[in-house]
Parts: C-alpha cells; sequence; structure tokens
C-alpha cells in the first residue's frame, strides 16, 4: 500500500525534474522547495495532470503512468481552492460522487463536513465564504471521493496569517484520519514542522534529502535543506499546564511559556524565529515570560548580522542579532549567556494527543 | 461619484471641458441610433398600415424568418460550441488560421457569401447535383445561408465565453473523476452559459435580418427582410412598415429577455 515513484522524470526547456526515487506509506510527505524547484510538477505526475518523459507512478501495488486523470482517484487540493461557482456548498461537495453512489455516502460526507466544522455552511453560496472556509470545503470535496492518495499544493498560501496558523494546526489532525499516504507541497518551513512525518527537499528539480522528520531535523544535512530547514527554531515538548489563555510546555529542563490553550499532556511544537530573541549577559527581569540560560556553541557573521548557535541539555537554538550588538556584549563561542524572548513569540504549528 | 472626484482632484476647470465633449459625441450617436426608431410611428398612415397588415404574407415571411433563424442557431450551437471550445481550450498547429478561417463570414460581404454558397450548392454544382434536394429557392438555401452569415457570431462569443472559465475548475472536475465530456457539460458549459446565451441570441437576430445571402441562395420563399426588400421596391416606403414593426417588436422583446438573463446570471455570479 502506498505510493512509489520509480525514476520519474520530466523535461521541459531548461529544467530537467528528476529521475525521482520515492516511497511513501500512510504518512504525511512533506516536499519543501524554493519556487521553481519542481514541487507543482511533482505533484502533477503523480495526478496525471503532466505526461512524464520516463518512469513509473505506482499507487497501491498497481502501475498508473498511463491512466487517465479522471481514473486514478487521487485528492488534490490546488493553491486556490477553486470551488464550482454555479453549485453551492453541498453540491460542490458532491460534485465527485457518482449519482448512484450520492444515497450510500451521506453519511461519508456528513461526517466530512462535522470534521471540518463546515457542516453550518451546506447551503450557502460559494461566494461569500471566508478563505479558510473555501479552502475547508475543497478539502472536503476532495476528501468525499475517498482519495486513495492526497495531494496538497500549498493549499495555505493565499490564507491570511492567522486563518494559515489554525487550518494548519487541524490539518495534520485531518489527514492523519484519513489514514492514506498524503504529500503537501509547500515553501513555508513552518508546514513542514507542522504536517510532516516525513520530508523530503526539493532542489533544483532533484530530492536532495528525504527522511522521518526527526531523522532530518537531528542529522547533518547539505548546506541548503538546512538554509531551507533552519531558518526558524523548531522546538518540540509537553503541554503541562494550560489555562487563561496560556500554556507552559516542557522542553527536557526548560519550560516554555507561549499563548493559547491546548491539552495537557499533548505533545506539541512550536517555532520561535531568531530574530525574536534577545542575548543577555544577565538574567535581567523584563516583561518578556521566557528567560533560559544557554551556552554559545557557534557565532558566524553575515554582514550586518551575526548567527549565534546556542544550546543547553536539551534544545538548540538559532539566534540572528545584529553584528555590532554581538562585539558589544562581547559574545563568544563557549560563552554561558541568557536567550530571551516573549510568550507570543513560540508559535504552536503542531499538536498530538 | 468617483469620476467626479476624480477630476476635480486634478483640475476643475478640464475635467469640465472633457465631460461637456464626451456629452456631445456620445449624446449624439445615441440619439442617430433611436430616433430613426421612435420616428417611425410618426409616419404610418394608419389606412395603408391596415391594408398592409391585412396582406398575410408578411406575417408569414416574418413567420418563416423566425423558423429558419431557430433552426440556423440551433445547427449554430450544436457545430459551434464544440467548435470554439476546441479553439480555446486546446492548442494544436492552424490554430491561428482557424481562427481566421471562423470570422470570414464576418468580413465578407453577406451578398458574396450568398455567391460563393450558390457555388457550392447552385442547381448546377457538384453538391447541389448529387443531392435530390432544392438547396437553392427553398427553406433549405434560407438556412444554409442563415448559418454561413451568423456563424461567427455564435463562435466568437462562445468562445470569449470560455475563455473566461478558469481552466483550474476544469482540472478538479477531471481530478474528482469526472471524464472529458463530463467535465464539458457539468462545469465548463454551465460556467459559459451566459455568454454562450448571448452568442445564441446574437447569431438568432443576425439570422433573422440576414438579406444578402438569402437574396442569392433564396429569393423565394421570402424571409422577412426580402419582403421588406420587396415591398419598397414594389408598393414603396409606406407598405414596408407593418413588417419593420413586426422587426422592432421582435427586437425589443430580444433585448429585453437578454437583459433578464443577464440580469439574473449577474445576481447569480455576483458580478
Amino acid at each position: 500500500m502506498g505510493l512509489e515513484l520509480v525514476s520519474l522524470t520530466k523535461n521541459f526547456p531548461g529544467f530537467t525534474l528528476g529521475p525521482l526515487n520515492l516511497k511513501i506509506d500512510r504518512e504525511i510527505l512533506v516536499i519543501i522547495g524554493p519556487t521553481g524547484s519542481g514541487k507543482t510538477t511533482v505533484l502533477n505526475l503523480i495526478a496525471g495532470m503532466t505526461e512524464p518523459g520516463g518512469g513509473s507512478v505506482i499507487l497501491d501495488g498497481s502501475d498508473i503512468t498511463n491512466l487517465p486523470v479522471e481514473s486514478r482517484r487521487i485528492g488534490y487540493v490546488f493553491q486556490t481552492p477553486s470551488l464550482f461557482p454555479h453549485l453551492n456548498v453541498y453540491e460542490n461537495i458532491i460534485f465527485g460522487l457518482p449519482k448512484r453512489e450520492r444515497q450510500q455516502k451521506n453519511l461519508h460526507v456528513k461526517k466530512l463536513l462535522d470534521d471540518l466544522g463546515i457542516s453550518h455552511l451546506a447551503d450557502r453560496r460559494v461566494q461569500g465564504l471566508s478563505g479558510g472556509e473555501m479552502q475547508k470545503v475543497s478539502l472536503a470535496r476532495m476528501l468525499a471521493i475517498e482519495p486513495k492518495i492526497v495531494l496538497l499544493d500549498e493549499p495555505l498560501a493565499h490564507l491570511d496569517p492567522p486563518t494559515r496558523r489554525k487550518l494548519r494546526l487541524e490539518l495534520r489532525k485531518i489527514l492523519r484520519s484519513q489514514g492514506v499516504p498524503a504529500i503537501y507541497v509547500t515553501h513555508f518551513e513552518e508546514d513542514v514542522y507542522a504536517l510532516a512525518d516525513s520530508v523530503a527537499v526539493l532542489h533544483n528539480g532533484m530530492i536532495e534529502n528525504a527522511g522521518r522528520l526527526e531523522t532530518i531535523l537531528a542529522s547533518e544535512t547539505s548546506p541548503f535543506v538546512s538554509e531551507i530547514l533552519e531558518e526558524g527554531n523548531y522546538i518540540e515538548g509537553k503541554v503541562v499546564e494550560s489555562k487563561g489563555g496560556m500554556t507552559i510546555i516542557k522542553v527536557g529542563s526548560h519550560l516554555l511559556e507561549t499563548l493559547g490553550e491546548y491539552s495537557v499532556g499533548s505533545k506539541v511544537g512550536v517555532v520561535v524565529r531568531p530574530e525574536e530573541i534577545l542575548l543577555s549577559k544577565e538574567a535581567v527581569k523584563t516583561s518578556a515570560r521566557n528567560v533560559m540560560q544557554v551556552q554559545v556553541a557557534d557565532v558566524a557573521q553575515e554582514g550586518s548580522m551575526a548567527d549565534v548557535q546556542l544550546r543547553t541539555d536539551s534544545l538548540q537554538l538559532r539566534v540572528r542579532v545584529t553584528d555590532e550588538a554581538r562585539i558589544e556584549l562581547d559574545i563568544k563561542e563557549g560563552d554561558y549567556i541568557y536567550a530571551i524572548f516573549k510568550a507570543i513569540s513560540p508559535q504552536v504549528v503542531r499538536e498530538e494527543s | 461619484m468617483k469620476q467626479k472626484d476624480l477630476s476635480s482632484g486634478i483640475s476643475r476647470s478640464g475635467g469640465r471641458g472633457f465631460g461637456i465633449i464626451f456629452l456631445i459625441l456620445s449624446g449624439a450617436l445615441i440619439v442617430y441610433i433611436a430616433y430613426p426608431v421612435a420616428n417611425i410611428t410618426t409616419i404610418i398612415e394608419p389606412t395603408t398600415l391596415l391594408e398592409s397588415i391585412a396582406r398575410p404574407h408578411v406575417a408569414n415571411a416574418f413567420l418563416l424568418s423566425l423558423v429558419t433563424a431557430t433552426i440556423s442557431t440551433l445547427l449554430l450551437a450544436l457545430f459551434g460550441i464544440p467548435l470554439a471550445y476546441c479553439l480555446v481550450r486546446y492548442d494544436f498547429p492552424g490554430k491561428f488560421l482557424l481562427k481566421v478561417i471562423v470570422i470570414i463570414p464576418l468580413v465578407i460581404p453577406p451578398l458574396a457569401s450568398g455567391t460563393l454558397l450558390l457555388g457550392i450548392f447552385g442547381p448546377y454544382s457538384t453538391v447541389g447535383q448529387a443531392f435530390p434536394v432544392e438547396f437553392t429557392q427553398s427553406v433549405i438555401g434560407i438556412i444554409i445561408a442563415q448559418t454561413y452569415v451568423s456563424s461567427p457570431f455564435m463562435i466568437l462569443l462562445a468562445q470569449a465565453a470560455f475563455e473566461s472559465v478558469d481552466e483550474s475548475y476544469e482540472k478538479v472536475a477531471r481530478v474528482l473523476g469526472k471524464g472529458r465530456l463530463e467535465t464539458f457539460l457539468r462545469v465548463s458549459l454551465p460556467l459559459a452559459k451566459t455568454g454562450i446565451i448571448a452568442g445564441f441570441i446574437m447569431a438568432w437576430v443576425r439570422a433573422v435580418g440576414e438579406l444578402g445571402a438569402t437574396m442569392m441562395m433564396a429569393y423565394n420563399p421570402h424571409t422577412i427582410s426580402i419582403q421588406i426588400f420587396e415591398d419598397n421596391a414594389i408598393g414603396g416606403f409606406q407598405q414596408t412598415i407593418p413588417g419593420v414593426l413586426l422587426v422592432i417588436l421582435m427586437s425589443v422583446i430580444v433585448l429585453a429577455v437578454f437583459s433578464a438573463i443577464k440580469k439574473g446570471e449577474g445576481l447569480k455570479l455576483g458580478w
């Protein structure tokens, strides 16, 4: 069961994608890469919208390379929701179901609407929906046909940041509950932390690194991969307390404070942007809720900025400060200093019970 | 209101001058178009009108035009909509040439089109000889002429309609398991509906009013245009008025129907 790409290639004038070899099971694979790296083409090849130059696509054990798009039973969500404007929300969602199956699939559709929290929209016209609602309807429409694999092409890219964060947090649960493989294509690093079981980094048409998220995060990667994946600081921990709009997360020996409420005991992943962390020689008292003692592991100057790698017994942080500030504070490798950031900085991107 | 704000922001007097010039130019054209229609009612001689209406061949000619135009337009829809779709959605060598070919009937004067058609369907042509049917001087001849001359309206407007349909809807339908035909019928066609209806109406109106090509192909039986032409030639200007009034009445109805459809669609599509 699952999807397998075998030496899949596609040639464009001036650009070659592949050969790609990839195998995924019932998991969420996030393919990350910059614009023009061929991400969308990978999805189009799997969906059958683009004809490959060579190689094959194998889904659930059968070769579908030459199957027409409509016979593949693939769920594909695009950047824009593309809801049919001449149909209402419910009609959109059942569009893919053959007429004779609609009756028996009624319960399945109802559950989908409930799971996505859009039952109340069923009779609405699609024109009045918000961006997030539209994308949820397009997700429901795709899941209604019970696809054998789900492909998502930056479905959150056009949403406003708060909606994107919210839907991203829900998306992992929704996709996991389907029990089918999913490939999610993005250029947002947060999407990787929020959704991935495994990660593939696409660079100039080739997969530069693929593997389980934890392996990729732990291992030494190519400069390109680390450039893409280590923009922010990804930290995993366990919720120990959550009330009054505040949550305390235990990470090794540290307690991180962040905004929002999550179930106590659940495992969460947060991202802290390197430019949102302050460095101090002393544990000064400020309004910032997170202060931790760290050791400087590495200092690298990049133009007017300095990249400072910090380490404790249980986590690593990357911090960006101006090089001037670094010189004034005299931050050197091996020093013990303090990293300070506000409770609003850690963004919860992943929650698993 | 917005225009007013804009012009006052730049130059008040300049904006006013622009407004006056454009008002005069556009107003003059509107009067030029509408006044003859309004004027016809003032030059009717009641006795001649009654006498003319009593002649059934005006009504018959009008009816013949409506029926033949409807058949022609249905034929155009059947062949023209798929053609328009292919011209929009598929790329192939010679596509540009096809796009030029479809506007031939629009640029060739209708009388000349009629001559071209006679060359094919005339009694001494190959086609005319091959079939035991009267292509000329018959209802079939009228339909052939109307279909030829009105075809660009159907094709061009359907093309524009399909062009306005975002291809992503079709992609989504295909991924959701619908074949090309079902995708066309359930997505492309409904989304292009307003434009296609516009094409249907324009082609139909053109077919009803067709004179030149019909004259060459089938002077008889008379369509309404030929009837008006003949009434003028034989009986003079006053004789044409009943036919003209019928045609005007039809135009008013068509315009009303078209506006209603457009407005209804507009509400639905949120324009």
